[in-house]
């Protein structure tokens, strides 16, 4: 008798053709959300849409949208939560669907990993703990990466929206110590 | 004195509340039960409107959302169209 072993990345419940299909169809509903907005503020801006890993991502594009990206994308987050519960009220399941404006999140995640690397270096060099200006939890989780990618670890602490990253300096290794012959 | 020309960081200029009240309308509309019982209206205020949103009864929580999270996405994106002084208000009328 054969047995089917899902592929690793592959939810149990759901084959991949109908997680894409899911995708895509939050992806249709978000745009019909966003579209009903932008025509209500007049504003210009093409809708993209696409399917990224487990996501699915709604781009609008083709404007000068700051104003819906705001100071370190606090609108573009602030649409993206709402479209969110307006895709999840008509599919009546949780939304995790990314909305960008312009290109910014792609722009963000250059620069987010950029600060990151910078400060692994800085917490190196000194030996201390480098604090970084507060950043919601999606930043946040970029800078992490970052650091990790430099071997080094940080964490996060404060409360939200004033939760920030702290990249902590390497550890004195254990090892060193306790072969230390003078200790 | 020359005036300068308008920088990149310039406050972009305020929408219009009828074109607030109708954005609201839209974002709201899209979240709740009851989209036909959204109903929002303006006054003008000193340093901005202020837009009362009405909705059903049951779909009250879902406006004001965990921790208020809901309202606060609302108030962002309407503070963002109609300047620092535009304000939303959630209107409960439900006890009434």
């Amino acid at each position: 008798m054969e047995t089917s072993v899902p592929t690793s990345g592959e939810s149990l419940e759901e084959p991949a053709g109908e997680r894409t299909k899911r995708l895509e169809q939050e992806g249709e509903l978000a745009a019909d959300y966003l579209e009903s907005f932008l025509d209500a503020i007049d504003a210009d801006g093409d809708l993209d849409m696409a399917v990224e890993g487990d996501r699915a991502v709604v781009s609008i594009v083709g404007a000068d949208l700051r104003q819906l990206i705001g100071r370190q994308g606090v609108v573009l987050e602030a649409l993206q939560e709402l479209t969110r519960l307006a895709v999840a009220r008509q599919t009546g399941e949780r939304s995790r669907l990314i909305l960008d404006i312009g290109g910014y999140r792609a722009r963000r995640r250059r620069e987010l990993s950029e600060l990151g690397r910078k400060a692994a270096a800085r917490a190196r060099q000194t030996g201390e703990a480098v604090r970084l200006e507060p950043m919601s939890a999606f930043e946040r989780k970029i800078v992490h990466d970052a650091v990790a990618s430099e071997g080094l670890r940080s964490e996060s602490e404060g409360v939200e929206p004033d939760r920030r990253v702290v990249v902590l300096p390497p550890e004195p290794t254990d090892v060193a110590l306790v072969d230390d012959p003078y200790l | 004195m020359p005036t300068r020309p308008p920088r990149n960081r310039t406050q972009p200029t305020p929408l219009a509340p009828e074109v607030l009240e109708d954005a609201l309308e839209h974002l709201v509309r899209g979240i709740v039960s009851h989209p036909d019982d959204v109903a929002v209206a303006s006054h003008p205020g000193r340093r901005g409107p202020t837009l009362e949103l009405r909705v059903h009864p049951d779909d009250l929580g879902k406006v004001i959302g965990r921790s208020g999270r809901t309202a606060r996405a609302l108030r962002t994106v309407i503070g963002a169209l109609g300047g620092p002084g535009a304000r939303v208000e959630v209107i409960d009328g439900s006890g009434s």
